[in-house]
C-alpha cells in the first residue's frame, strides 16, 4: 500500500528495485537486496522505501517524516545521485537509469542502518557558523523590526534551506577535505550575515574566511547546486561571502584572497587574464618554483610566454579599450589588499 | 536491563513550537531542562506549516476581531478566557518571532505583510511566502540552541511517571541503540502535537500518530473534545498532502465537474474562505453528488488560472511545486485536484488557562504537568480550528508553559526520586513486541484502521458508520496482541518503534469514536448525518473520554467558560 495511491494498471511499470543494506550491529559488510514491485506513475521514492519496509521487510530502515519535501529527513541517494526520497517521482528516475536503481544511504562511510546515516558531522559545521540571530532580543517587543522588500529578497531564499545534507554529501571538497564548512552550513553563514537584525555579520565572515574550512576551499563544481532539493544554490551564497568578505573589509592577505585579486590585477594591466602573474602574485616568486613543472606544460601548449612571469617584461599585449576596461573595475572594485 | 536515571528540573517532550518555545525560556532563566524527540527538531510537523500565523495587525483589524472570528469559528465551544489571551498577546508573539529572526515576508511599508484567511473578516494571516512554519520552527530552534538547551533526539518518550496526582518525569529509550532512560524531573510538558495519521487520507507527517494522547489515557487520564477532527478542505487529491488556505486567501476558486463555482450555494459570502469545516462538507457533498473530478471521482478543482502568475511564483512557490511533484499538474496552466483530507485535532490534553493538565472534568489539575500545541486542548479552537491559528497557539502557548513551569520552580516544586521500576512499563512494552510471535502484521492492521476511520469517522458520521469502526477497532486492537515483527535489533528499529505507534493509534481512534458517537449533534468538525444540527442544550459542553485497563472508554462532560460572545447561528 503505497502512500501516494497509483493511477490506472496501464500506466505502472514492473521493476525490481535494489537497496543497500547494512546494520553495524549486526553486518561485517553491506550488501545489496533486491525487491520487485509494480510503481506507479506518481509514486514516490518514498513510496517505494515504505513499500519495501511494509510488504517485503520490516527491518529496513531509513528517516522520514512530512512526506512533502519540507522537513528534510529523507534525504538518500539512488545510483548516486542526491535526492530527496519524498519529493522525487520514481519513475523520472527508473527512465534515467534504465530501470536499473540502487536506493543508497548518503555518505555510505557514516551508515549506521541502510539508509540511516551518522550526521554528527553535518550538524557540527552547522553549529560552527553560529547559526541564528546574534542580538539582544527583545522579548515583549511592540513593533515588528522594518524590512523593505529588497532586504527581504536579498535573503535569496537561503532561508529555505531544510538540513537535509543533500549537497554536504555530495560535495567533492568536503570528501577530501574534512575541516571545510561544506556548502550547506556556508549557505547558513550567508543567511545570517546578511539579515539585517543580526550583529555578528564580521565574525561569520571572519569564520567562513579560515584557509582550510571557509569559502576559499570550494572547488566551484556546482555538485551543492546541482543536489539541492529546494534549488537554494549554496554555491551562489558561497560566491556572495566571497564578495562581503571584501566589501566589509574581512578578507585578509593570504594565498587565496591574492589569488582572487590577481584575476583583477591581470585585467587592469592588459585587459587580459595573465596565468603567470596570478600565480607571482599570489604565491611570491619563489612559489613559482612550486609550479615549474605546470608552467612548462603551459609553455609548450601556449597558454603562456617563456618570459611570463619575468618583471618589468611585458609579455602580455593589451587589449584596444583597455581604459574603458580600467574605468568599470575603478567604479565596480570595492576593496583593495 | 541497564536503566540510567538523569535528573532535571524540567523535561520536554516534544520539540515543535511548543515545546521549543518553552525550552527556550526555561533554559534562559537558568533551569537544567531536557528536551526529548523521536525525530530531530528540525524534523517536527510545526515546520509542515504554510500559509500564515495569526494576529491583528491590520489597520482595520482589532483583537476583539480575532477574538470573535476564532470563537465563531469554534461553534462556541472554545473558552473564551483562552481566546482572549491568545488573541490579546499574538502581536507581540509574532513580533518576538520576527526579532529572533523569522523571515516574514514584508508589504511595501517594510512591515510584516498579511493576507485573508478562512473565516476571518479581516486579513490578519502573517506569513513568509507559503513556508511560515518553516521559518518560525527554524528560529525559535536557532535561537534555543543558542541559549543552550539540552536535546535528547532520536528518543522515544514512551510512558509518563504518574502517581498520587502528580508527574515527575518520563521515561524514554534511544532509538539508536534501544538504552532505556528516566527523565526524572520536578515539571514535566507534552508537546508532541497531533493524531493525523489515525486516518488513510491526512495531511500529516508520519510521525503524527499521537503517542502522548493514548500515553496520558493510559494512566486513566482524560483527554478532551477528541471527536473533533479538522479535516482541510485542500488536500492534494491521492495522497492529502496540504495545499494550504493561502492558495484560497490569494483568490483560488473552487469548481465541480460542472466548472460551477459551488460555495455559492454553501456560503454565499464567504465563498471559498468560509472556515475549514464548511468548506470541506461542501467539497465532499459535491463528491456524494457526482460532481467530483479526477480518476476515482473523489476531488474537486481548485483553480488558480486567474491570477496573476507573479502571485503564484513569489507568494505560493512551495505549493506549485507540490501540485507539480505530487501530481503533474502546474497551477500556473491548470486547476489542481485536492480533496478534504484530516489535518488537525482540536481535542487533545485538557489543561487550564495556565497549560496546567487537568485530570478531570471538574478542572483539577495534576502537580507538576503541562501540555500545549496540538496536542493539548487548552482550548481556543473548540470544534473548529481557523486557519493559521494553530502555529500561534503552539508558539504562544509554548512560550506560557514555560514561563508558569519557571514559576512553579521558583516557587520550589520538589523532585519526587524515581526508581528504576518506573520504567518496567516501558521495558515490557518494547520486550512484549519484539518477541510477540503471531501471525498479524503491523502496516496490515495500521491500514485497516486507517481505511476504516476516513471512511466511517471522516467529514460525514452516522451512528452506524461510528459503530461499524467501533467493532473495527476492537477487531485491530484484539489482534494487536497477535502481531509479530521481523526486525529484531537494538539499532534503529523503526519496526518496533512503528507497532508502539500503531499501538497508541489504536487507542486514540477508539476515544475519537466514542465521543463522536455519544455527541448527538453537528458542531464544527463534528458533522452527523442523523443529528445535523448544533444541539446547544446538550452539547455546550467539552467531552472528557477516559479509558480503563481493558481499553473501555466513558465519557463525562465539562463546562464551556463563556465570554463576550454569545453563541450564536454560524454563517459565513
Amino acid at each position: 500500500m503505497s502512500e501516494t495511491q497509483t493511477v490506472e494498471q496501464a500506466s505502472t511499470r514492473k521493476v525490481t528495485i535494489k537497496a543497500w543494506r547494512f546494520n553495524a550491529e549486526t553486518d561485517y559488510l553491506p550488501y545489496t537486496k533486491e525487491y520487485t514491485m509494480e510503481v506507479g506513475k506518481d509514486e514516490l521514492i518514498l513510496d517505494l522505501m515504505n513499500r519495501i519496509k511494509w510488504e517485503h521487510d520490516g527491518s529496513f530502515s531509513y528517516r522520514r517524516s512530512c512526506r512533502h519535501g519540507i522537513c528534510g529527513a529523507c534525504a538518500i541517494k539512488v545510483n548516486g545521485k542526491a535526492v530527496l526520497a519524498c519529493k522525487q517521482n520514481a519513475i523520472e528516475l527508473l527512465d534515467m537509469f534504465d530501470n536499473d536503481i540502487t536506493l543508497e544511504p548518503s555518505s555510505k562511510k557514516r551508515a549506521i542502518k541502510d539508509m540511516i546515516i551518522d550526521k554528527s558531522d553535518f550538524w557540527e559545521k552547522h553549529t560552527a557558523v553560529k547559526p541564528y540571530v546574534i542580538r539582544d532580543i527583545e522579548s515583549h517587543p511592540q513593533a515588528e523590526t522594518k524590512q523593505s522588500i529588497e532586504e527581504f529578497n536579498n535573503f535569496l531564499d537561503s532561508d529555505l534551506c531544510i538540513q537535509c545534507g543533500a549537497c554536504h554529501y555530495s560535495c567533492p571538497a568536503l570528501e577530501v577535505n574534512d575541516a571545510f564548512l561544506g556548502p550547506a552550513a556556508l549557505n547558513s553563514a550567508y543567511r545570517f550575515t546578511v539579515d539585517p537584525r543580526d550583529e555578528a555579520g564580521d565574525e561569520r565572515l571572519s569564520i567562513t574566511a579560515e584557509l582550510g574550512s571557509g569559502v576559499w576551499d570550494c572547488v566551484k563544481c556546482f555538485e551543492c547546486a546541482e543536489a539541492c532539493p529546494k534549488d537554494i544554490d549554496p554555491i551562489g551564497k558561497i560566491g556572495k561571502l566571497h564578495n562581503l568578505q571584501f566589501v566589509r573589509g574581512i578578507a585578509e592577505s593570504n594565498i587565496a584572497t591574492r589569488h582572487a585579486e590577481g584575476f583583477l590585477r591581470g585585467m587592469k594591466k592588459t585587459g587580459f587574464l595573465d596565468e603567470a602573474d596570478i600565480v607571482t602574485y599570489s604565491e611570491g616568486y619563489l612559489g613559482m618554483y612550486k609550479h615549474l613543472g605546470t608552467a612548462i606544460k603551459m609553455m609548450k601548449t601556449g597558454k603562456i610566454h617563456w618570459h611570463s612571469g619575468i618583471p618589468f617584461i611585458d609579455s602580455i599585449p593589451k587589449i584596444k579599450n583597455l581604459d574603458e576596461v580600467q574605468k568599470l573595475i575603478e567604479i565596480s572594485q570595492t576593496n583593495k589588499l | 536491563m541497564d536503566v540510567k536515571i538523569y535528573e532535571y528540573d524540567a523535561v520536554i517532550v516534544g520539540s515543535g513550537l511548543a515545546g521549543l518555545a518553552a525550552a527556550k525560556e526555561l533554559t534562559e532563566a537558568g533551569k537544567k531542562t531536557a528536551v526529548i524527540t523521536k525525530l530531530h527538531p528540525l524534523r517536527s510537523h510545526s515546520g509542515a506549516a504554510q500559509g500564515g500565523i495569526n494576529a491583528a495587525l491590520g489597520a482595520e483589524d482589532s483583537t476583539e476581531l480575532h477574538e470573535f472570528d476564532t470563537v465563531k469559528g469554534s461553534d462556541y465551544l472554545a473558552d473564551q478566557d483562552c481566546v482572549e489571551l491568545m488573541c490579546t498577546k499574538a502581536p507581540e508573539t509574532i513580533r518576538w518571532a520576527e526579532h529572533m529572526g523569522a523571515v516574514f515576508s514584508r508589504d511595501k511599508e517594510g512591515n510584516i505583510a498579511i493576507r485573508p484567511f478562512g473565516g476571518q473578516s479581516q486579513p490578519r494571516a502573517c506569513y513568509a511566502k507559503d513556508r511560515t512554519g518553516l521559518t518560525l520552527l527554524q528560529t525559535i530552534y536557532e535561537q534555543a540552541d543558542r541559549a543552550g538547551i539540552e536535546v535528547y533526539d532520536e528518543w522515544y518518550a514512551s510512558d509518563i511517571i504518574y502517581d498520587d496526582g502528580k508527574v515527575s518525569g518520563v521515561v524514554a529509550y534511544n532509538i539508536k541503540d534501544s538504552e532505556v532512560a528516566i527523565f526524572n524531573a520536578k515539571v514535566t510538558m507534552f508537546a508532541t502535537g497531533g493524531n493525523g495519521r489515525l486516518f488513510r487520507f491526512n495531511s500529516n507527517a508520519h510521525a503524527n500518530t499521537g503517542d502522548a494522547l493514548s500515553i496520558v489515557a493510559r494512566h486513566g487520564l482524560p483527554l478532551e473534545d477528541m471527536e473533533f477532527v479538522q479535516f482541510h478542505p485542500s488536500g492534494l487529491g491521492g495522497s492529502g498532502v496540504l495545499i494550504s488556505e493561502a492558495a484560497r486567501g490569494e483568490g483560488g476558486r473552487l469548481l465541480n465537474s460542472l466548472d460551477e463555482r459551488f460555495m455559492e450555494k454553501y456560503a454565499p459570502n464567504a465563498m471559498e474562505l468560509a472556515s475549514r469545516d464548511v468548506v470541506s462538507r461542501a467539497i465532499m457533498e459535491e463528491v456524494r453528488q457526482g460532481r467530483g473530478v479526477g480518476k476515482d471521482g473523489q476531488s474537486v478543482k481548485l483553480d488558480l488560472t486567474h491570477l496573476d502568475p507573479q502571485i503564484i511564483l513569489t507568494r505560493l512557490p512551495e505549493l506549485r511545486e507540490l501540485a507539480i511533484a505530487f501530481q503533474g499538474q502546474d497551477m500556473l496552466k491548470e486547476a489542481i485536484h485536492i480533496s478534504a483530507t484530516a489535518h488537525y485535532s482540536m481535542g487533545g490534553i485538557p489543561t487550564n488557562i495556565d497549560t496546567q493538565v487537568q485530570k478531570n472534568a471538574a478542572g483539577d489539575v495534576v502537580e507538576g504537568f503541562y501540555a500545549a500545541g496540538e496536542c493539548a486542548c487548552v482550548s481556543v479552537h473548540g470544534a473548529n480550528r481557523l486557519g493559521a491559528n494553530s502555529v500561534l497557539e503552539a508558539m504562544l502557548f509554548g512560550r506560557h508553559a514555560g514561563e508558569n513551569m519557571i514559576k512553579a520552580l521558583d516557587e520550589g516544586i520538589s523532585l519526587r526520586k524515581a526508581t528504576v521500576a518506573d520504567a518496567d512499563t516501558c521495558v515490557n512494552e518494547m520486550t512484549t513486541i519484539k518477541t510477540s510471535n503471531g501471525n498479524e502484521r503491523v502496516p496490515n492492521l495500521r491500514n485497516e484502521l486507517q481505511i476504516g476511520m476516513t471512511a466511517n469517522a471522516g467529514v460525514f458520521r452516522t451512528k452506524e458508520s461510528l459503530e461499524k469502526q467501533l467493532t473495527l477497532i476492537n477487531d485491530v486492537l484484539a489482534r494487536f496482541k497477535n502481531i509479530r515483527i521481523d526486525d529484531k535489533s537494538k539499532v534503529f528499529n523503526t519496526d518496533l518503534q512503528e507497532a508502539i505507534e500503531l499501538g497508541h493509534m489504536i487507542e486514540s481512534a477508539k476515544i475519537v469514536v466514542v465521543g463522536a458517537l455519544q455527541r448527538e449533534e453537528s458542531r464544527g468538525g463534528h458533522y452527523r448525518e442523523d443529528f445535523p444540527t448544533r444541539d446547544d442544550e446538550k452539547f455546550m459542553v467539552h467531552t472528557y473520554a477516559t479509558m480503563d485497563e481493558d481499553y473501555n472508554v466513558s465519557i463525562d462532560w465539562g463546562k464551556v467558560t463563556p465570554g463576550k460572545f454569545e453563541p450564536m447561528e454560524r454563517k459565513y
